[in-house]
């Protein structure tokens, strides 16, 4: 289990430094990248540090549904 | 009576009115308990909602004056933001292993953990404090413009957060280190949830904020 954290917590890190890198580049995707790279650091901390992946369908059905449309409402107001 | 803790078995040890401890076990596959409780993850959805809901009028208000967005996000250091993440992120490894250990039954290697995951909590409000001490120096306020109203209002909510955060877990720690702890497990998670709720709401504060206009 703390092998699965440790990754975790790794991964998140270095999406976390990927995203600030990629902010500085000069393209129209980089909006959608910073999201996507987001998006990826809420599953990871949703299913893996707060056990989501123990959960009922419905729980994980719900949080991602509410990612889902959050990066679909950002997409179509940016 | 001795509190018996099954490795990868969740159980809520209570006392009944007759003051007899009696353990059941939680069953997260249960649609009535995901980790932490229906209650906390209730309150999680409100939370995220609330704080999307901003986020989304905040990028709306963005479209609308970008020149004025551009200009602000420059005046903010994508640094500070960007270590503020790693500090959070590294409180929520430490917390969600010190859960871990205490369902092995390692209690003192939980309360360990979960010094840790304060602590780096008390570095994401240090750095975040000595941002605002910058911000306010500079005569940024929160009345400044647009972008930095919105800035105050979702960056303050968000610490008092972490504020309430570490209060809970502060007394988690110490009901744990009680002789005759009447903290359940179920406690322990919902306190966990709650924290990486605070990671949860920073991790779509931060691009948006620091990194999009």
């Amino acid at each position: 289990m703390h092998k699965t954290a440790a990754i975790t917590w790794i991964v998140l890190l270095v999406l976390t430094l990927a995203s600030a890198l990629f902010s500085k580049l000069e393209s129209k995707y980089v909006i959608l990248v910073i999201l996507i790279l987001a998006a990826l650091k809420f599953l990871g901390i949703v299913f893996q540090f707060m056990e989501m992946k123990k959960a009922h369908v419905f729980w994980k059905v719900l949080i991602i549904g509410f990612l889902v449309l959050f990066v679909i409402a950002l997409l179509i107001m940016v | 009576m001795g509190l018996e803790v099954i490795p990868n078995k969740l159980q809520n040890n209570r006392l009944n009115s007759f003051g007899i401890m009696h353990t059941q076990e939680i069953d997260h596959k249960n649609i009535y308990y995901p980790p932490g409780g229906i209650l906390i993850w209730i309150i999680i959805f409100l939370e995220l909602i609330t704080f999307g809901a901003t986020l989304v009028v905040m990028v709306y208000y963005g479209n609308q004056e970008s020149e004025l967005f551009h200009d602000s996000s420059l005046k903010l250091n994508a640094t500070y933001g960007m270590v503020n993440t790693m500090l959070l992120l590294t409180s929520g490894f430490f917390m969600a292993i010190s859960v871990t250990e205490l369902k092995r039954g390692n209690k003192e290697t939980f309360k360990k953990l979960l010094l840790f995951a304060m602590l780096f909590g008390c570095f994401f409000l240090c750095l975040k404090g000595f941002e605002y001490y910058e911000k306010i120096n500079e005569g940024i306020s929160i009345g400044y413009n647009t972008f930095f109203s919105f800035y105050w209002m979702l960056t303050l909510f968000h610490v008092i957060h972490v504020i309430v955060g570490l209060v809970i877990l502060t007394s988690v720690y110490f009901g744990m280190k009680k002789e005759n702890s009447n903290t359940v497990i179920e406690d322990v998670e919902a306190s966990a949830a709650f924290w990486h709720m605070c990671d949860l709401i920073w991790i779509i504060l931060f691009p948006i904020i620091y990194l999009l206009f």
